[in-house]
């Protein structure tokens, strides 16, 4: 039996706004966050990000969040059942959110582009991008949040056969905003998803993102670096689950974390046993660029399925000084080889970005954070 | 005018007590000149070369390095890399995600910025990339690679001759640059360091063995050992050395 946690101002806000006659997912909901509370570092898939003590400074009171999309949402309604994904954030922003926003994109090459913004109080809100079959579309987000504020985000995503989907995530940093983001990727067939984060940090942001990976030709690629100051923090957590067979996926993650900031990468690849010839790799390199940064990862397979190819790998280093040393040698400051040494190590993950503007774009805000480093 | 004073250097040892290496090295060479410094291994060939270059790791203890009346002893190494110091790398490092002529681009522009002069144009690196590279036989894809990497030993030692051929240096330091080279490599290799022998620039060449020194015929030989010159001669040293070796003159250092 465990012990009625002790409810925090914030948790007692959300339960009050909860209402409480909800039944299903809500009702459930509501146990779970009067029983257990948000998510802590007790909790094991949040164990280096400790949520609830992270908002300890956010006022409880819920400020909406400023969304601006590049069009107007196909319709609005009330979270179905089947919008709603599993886990305390992802059903809080479902609940409290409003009507979810629902996009479609229909047309060849359309681009969708969010903005979300916060930065008083707490907002949520929940958006579902169905992309139709056989069609190549983009979705671009970038997320600020600022001062003392919670925005939790929840992000269903679902593609038809054949469909693809690059998703661009844009993290600005922040010291003190608190960002949760949480995506479920559902593919039908010979679908492709890419996904390539740049995130910055936060008090705490926390990207997670899960794919449900059907096989049969269906290609996902999921790759993201980050850059960490000061006392952010950035937990970057991905879920592919293979449930079918003749599936790909590729995982490459790269970050650097200096001063006190602290760097989470949990990976995890599930492998059914009707995913038979699976193809999945991933892939995670840290770099600490002080004595008083973290990083932690955790790559994990869990793989039931016997005939398949699965990798994974994770190494943490600091800067070379031999490159470092032979860069000065060259005439250049020690700042600056700092700093190309460090874009190149991080760029990698961003090279694959298809879309030269947004790969550039985003390019370039790698480097303006790293000459703001210094 | 390069001098090198009583130059007393340690090396810092993790977990240990630093371990003296040069032990009162003095050395004068003048511009126009190209000067070898030979010596057994051990002697404190590299540490000179990384001393000089003001490499971490290396302290100066007593004594000082002189370029044309300035004291870099107590330099960065891209203050001295600006004042035109290059060290040619016994093991040059590989970078890997930096393209060699970015990378060059960076380093000129940078030792420009800190001479005060304006940064290189695009189109006049350009030209001396395609010349310099046509001249030591280096490919234009060698170019677009990332530095060093997945080079062979004897292409990483042409890159670096490449490199200083770019940046054009006041004072070269080769340290052991004709190792790992076949007698082909090493051709190209001292073609390209002759290339570089002018008036208003100085030379040193680090080395265990005198067939570098076949090409190069240096106006001065020195002999390393212990962490001190035991003889200086003209080049029909490098030759008594190949054939009497080291004992003969390391003995004299006791």
């Amino acid at each position: 039996m465990t012990l009625p946690v002790k409810l925090s101002p914030i948790e007692h806000g959300f339960l009050r706004d909860l209402s409480a006659s909800g039944s299903g997912w809500r009702a459930e909901l509501r146990e779970d966050l009067e029983a257990r509370g948000l998510p802590h570092r007790r909790v094991e898939e949040w164990k280096w990000s400790d949520l609830k003590t992270a908002l300890s400074r956010v006022e409880s009171g819920q400020v909406p969040l400023t969304v601006s999309a590049s069009r107007e949402p196909d319709e609005r309604r009330a979270p179905g059942d089947d919008d709603v994904m599993a886990g305390v954030m992802p059903r809080l922003a479902a609940a409290l959110g409003g009507d979810a926003s629902l996009y479609r994109l229909e047309r060849q090459d359309d681009v969708l582009s969010l903005d979300i913004e916060a930065n008083a109080g707490t907002g949520h809100t929940l958006i579902v991008v169905d992309v139709a079959p056989g069609i190549s579309a983009r979705l671009d987000e970038r997320y600020a949040v600022t001062d003392a504020s919670l925005a939790n985000i929840a992000i269903l995503v679902r593609l038809g056969s054949g469909a693809r989907l690059e998703r661009t995530i844009e993290q600005a940093g922040s010291d003190d905003g608190v960002l949760v983001v949480t995506s479920r990727i559902e593919l039908g067939t010979e679908a492709g998803f890419k996904q390539t984060t740049l995130g910055f940090g936060a008090r705490l942001a926390r990207l997670e993102t899960h794919v449900i990976h059907p096989g049969e030709g269906a290609k996902v690629s999921l790759a993201g670096s980050y850059l960490l100051s000061g006392k952010r923090h950035l937990d970057q957590t991905t879920l592919v689950h293979h449930t079918g067979p003749n599936g790909e996926t590729r995982e490459l993650f790269k970050g650097a974390a200096g001063d006190r900031a602290r760097g989470v990468f949990q990976g995890k690849i599930a492998v059914d046993r009707a995913a038979q010839k699976t193809d999945a790799e991933m892939q995670h390199r840290g770099m600490l660029l002080s004595d008083g940064a973290e990083i932690d990862a955790k790559p994990e397979l869990e793989i039931y399925a016997d005939d398949v190819v699965c990798a994974h790998g994770n190494a943490l280093g600091a800067i070379d000084d031999d490159a470092l040393f032979y860069m000065r040698q060259r005439g250049m400051s020690e700042t600056e080889a700092r700093a190309l040494l460090t874009e190149s190590f991080l760029a990698e993950p961003l090279d694959a970005i298809t879309d030269e503007v947004r790969r550039d774009d985003l390019l370039a805000k790698l480097r303006t954070a790293l000459e703001a480093l210094t | 005018m390069l001098k090198i004073k009583n130059l007393h250097a340690r090396v810092e040892i993790e977990d240990a007590e630093d371990k003296p290496i040069l032990k009162g090295v003095s050395l004068e060479v003048p511009l126009g000149e190209v000067h070898a410094v030979m010596g057994p291994n051990g002697s404190g060939k590299s540490t000179l070369s990384y001393v000089m270059t003001g490499r971490e790791g290396y302290e100066v203890t007593d004594g000082s390095v002189e370029f044309n009346g300035e004291d870099l002893t107590t330099m960065e190494p891209e203050e001295r890399a600006a004042r035109g110091f290059f060290l040619s790398f016994q093991y040059p490092v590989e970078i890997p995600g930096v393209p060699t002529l970015t990378f060059l681009k960076e380093a000129a522009n940078a030792q420009r910025k800190a001479r005060g002069e304006e940064p290189i144009s695009a189109p006049e690196f350009m030209k001396a990339a395609r010349e310099n590279a046509a001249k030591l036989g280096i490919s234009n894809d060698m170019l677009k690679r990332p530095v060093n990497v997945g080079f062979s030993g004897g292409e990483k030692k042409r890159m670096e001759i490449f490199q200083a051929l770019m940046l054009q240096p006041k004072f070269l330091i080769l340290d052991e640059t004709d190792s790992g080279l076949d007698i082909d490599a090493l051709k190209v290799v001292a073609e390209g360091v002759n290339a570089l022998r002018a008036p208003d620039r100085g030379m040193l060449v680090i080395t265990h063995y005198q067939r570098l020194l076949d090409y190069l015929t240096p106006d001065k030989v020195h002999i390393l050992s212990d962490g001190r010159i035991v003889k200086s001669g003209g080049p029909e040293l490098a030759h008594e050395l190949e054939r009497e070796g080291y004992d003969k003159f390391t003995g004299e250092a006791a």
